[in-house]
């Protein structure tokens, strides 16, 4: 797992993301969310990866 | 092997269909009885010992009796029905994989099964009114090397049925009975103590007591024997609640498998719906969480459902109806003393991916060529403690992977909802998330990674794969195995060098092996014992490369692989031998 800087914009990224939940409810945004992270997981693939990622994100509270 | 075209014993009438149908009665099918035949136990009043007393005469208990019968080893079959099929359980069987096929191929009753049942190759899977995604298996190559296909749906009591026709006949061929069929022999009392075990058996005719060296427990999910061998299991129940109905229509739908994440006509719900012998379907609704089986089982849901499945105009039977709640359940220990645990007793899934049956029969294939190789004395007893660590592997990956499927079928409210949702979604569009799917994974023979008779190259299943006998003429996997009569298979490929031949001679003289060279259509055979393999499938099958030799056991599994024929390969036979 990758915990330096990756992102090639990350002020981009994060608009971005803010921007395409900007017009739904709680319900919608899980959703959409759960559907990028779905994405997202198949870009990275590696089962090890996604186990840290899983773990880091959990830790944290 | 001899095929008899006589059919043997009680045989299935042609299945009767009833106008309305018994609750849970399986009323619809009409199933062959057997006769009790009094023991000569009742009596004499002696209690007799036995090598091998098999409990259960379902689906793993009878390819257990069939496969020791073949072998040639003498044992009792206690079942405390006079029937193959159900009595008032309700989900059963119907879809038999490759592995399980290719085990029924071995028994000799493969032809029969492929004849009755139902092959197909499409499936389509719904989400709404939308199809999610389509498949078709003819495109899949991992399945086409065996000689018997990826699965056939039939109902178990089929097979069931033909196995106990199969047992006959290899009864009536050899001077005397080989397995000793008992019907309507219920076993109501149990101790073992060092090396044997006591049974108290009930009959029609009264009671009496046997001893067995080996009892092999297949009496399914309600076993009195975990409690009498003091067995703990892990167990984890849900709420998910089906009902099946078997359908006939008067205007069938297509041959193709469709299942319904989220049916609109089953209140957004699960549907399965499969053809099976016979021509009836089987559809299989899921349930509102927790409901009450006697309600949604009733025949006017039944038909409410079927219509708006089907639409008004719909014209059908219906065969049976049953409801069923799952839960899984594995055993921690497969082997206590003198007791064997197998099938349902071992471990306990939801029937996604016919992970139940179809392991079931893989676990009495496991134990049949041990016990036959410890009772005749060519292995030593210490072999049959593999059989837990081989098929203990087996039920807990099995225990793993349906529960999975049942998690992504009945998600918990909340997030685990959501991600399914987001899963469907994805997939009507992205190849990748089809794979987040779950609606089943098909049951496929188990690899072993940590049992104590197999190498760590070895443990990995043989497809039945063909071949050409030194004569031209096909031949097979199985065809080897029946050949080599439970004694190890060598299996050398590519030339071999002189002091090669001289190991193989040797070894085929002091040990239980039966060693066989592998060559490609040109090359020249130095062994007398040869097959080609002109398109490499018997290589591929052993999952070795150039010149190698595989040690394949009775079960089609590999024990080991290597490169030399020199002391790894004696290793390998004294370790699978259980030495």
């Amino acid at each position: 797992m990758k915990t330096q800087p990756n992102l090639s914009d990350a002020d981009t990224f994060y608009e971005q993301l803010l921007d395409v939940h900007a017009n739904l409810d709680r319900d919608g945004s899980e959703l959409l969310n759960a559907r990028l992270i779905l994405l997202l997981a198949n870009q990275i693939g590696d089962g090890k990866v996604l186990a840290e990622c899983l773990a880091a994100a959990s830790k944290l509270n | 092997m001899a095929q008899t075209s006589k059919t043997p014993g009680p045989a299935f009438a042609n299945v009767a269909f009833t106008n309305g149908y018994e609750f849970t009665q399986g009323s619809g099918y009409q199933l062959p009885e057997y006769p009790f035949v009094e023991p000569p136990d009742i009596q004499s009043g002696s209690v007799r010992r036995h090598a091998v007393v098999i409990v259960g005469g379902g689906i793993t208990g009878l390819t257990l009796a069939c496969s020791l019968a073949q072998l040639g080893v003498k044992a009792v079959l206690l079942d405390e029905d006079n029937t193959v099929g159900v009595k008032g359980a309700s989900s059963r069987g119907i879809c038999y994989t490759q592995k399980s096929l290719e085990i029924f191929d071995k028994l000799g009753i493969y032809e029969r099964i492929a004849r009755k049942g139902v092959q197909w190759s499409v499936g389509r899977t719904f989400a709404g009114k939308d199809e999610v995604y389509s498949f078709d298996l003819r495109q899949q190559s991992s399945f086409q090397l065996s000689t018997q296909p990826p699965f056939i749906n039939i109902q178990q009591f089929y097979i069931e049925g033909f196995l106990v026709e199969r047992i006959a006949e290899l009864n009536r061929a050899a001077i005397e009975p080989i397995m000793d069929m008992r019907w309507q022999s219920r076993v109501v009392g149990f101790e073992q103590k060092e090396g044997f075990a006591t049974l108290d058996v009930e009959t029609p005719a009264g009671r009496y007591r046997m001893q067995a060296d080996h009892v092999i427990d297949a009496s399914g999910s309600h076993t009195p024997f975990h409690v009498w061998c003091g067995a703990t299991l892990k167990a984890k129940k849900g709420d998910d609640r089906w009902c099946i109905a078997d359908v006939r229509f008067s205007k069938r739908p297509p041959t193709e498998r469709h299942t319904w994440i989220e049916a609109p006509f089953n209140d957004n719900r699960s549907v399965w719906q499969h053809l099976m012998a016979d021509d009836v379907w089987r559809i299989d609704y899921q349930m509102a969480p927790n409901s009450d089986p006697a309600v949604v089982s009733s025949e006017a849901q039944v038909r409410e459902r079927l219509r708006r499945q089907f639409g008004d105009d719909l014209q059908c039977e219906i065969v049976w109806v049953g409801p069923y709640a799952y839960r899984s359940q594995c055993a921690d220990q497969l082997r206590i003393g003198s007791v064997f645990f197998m099938g349902d007793t071992a471990k306990v899934v939801s029937p996604f991916g016919a992970r139940g049956g179809n392991t079931g029969v893989a676990d009495a294939d496991n134990l049949a060529w041990k016990l036959a190789a410890v009772i005749r004395g060519t292995a030593a007893p210490a072999l049959l403690d593999s059989y837990h660590d081989e098929r203990h592997e087996a039920a807990m990956q099995n225990v793993l992977v349906t529960n999975r499927t049942a998690r992504f079928l009945r998600p918990a409210d909340g997030m685990e909802r959501v991600f399914r949702q987001a899963a469907i979604s994805l997939a009507r569009q992205h190849l990748f998330a089809r794979s987040l799917i779950n609606t089943g994974r098909m049951a496929v023979a188990n690899t072993y990674t940590h049992s104590r008779i197999c190498e760590p190259t070895g443990g990995q299943s043989v497809q039945n794969v063909a071949f050409a006998w030194g004569d031209g003429l096909t031949g097979t996997v199985n065809d080897l195995l029946k050949w080599a009569h439970n004694r190890l298979l060598v299996l050398v490929f590519g030339s071999l060098s002189p002091s090669a031949v001289g190991r193989l001679r040797q070894l085929a003289v002091t040990a239980p092996v039966r060693c066989v060279q592998v060559v490609g259509p040109d090359e020249p055979a130095q062994a007398k014992e040869h097959v080609r393999d002109p398109k490499g499938h018997l290589q591929g099958a052993c999952h070795v490369f150039g010149h190698a030799w595989a040690l394949l056991r009775h079960d089609g599994y590999l024990a080991a692989t290597g490169e030399v024929v020199d002391g790894d390969l004696v290793q390998a036979i004294e370790k699978s031998l259980g030495l």
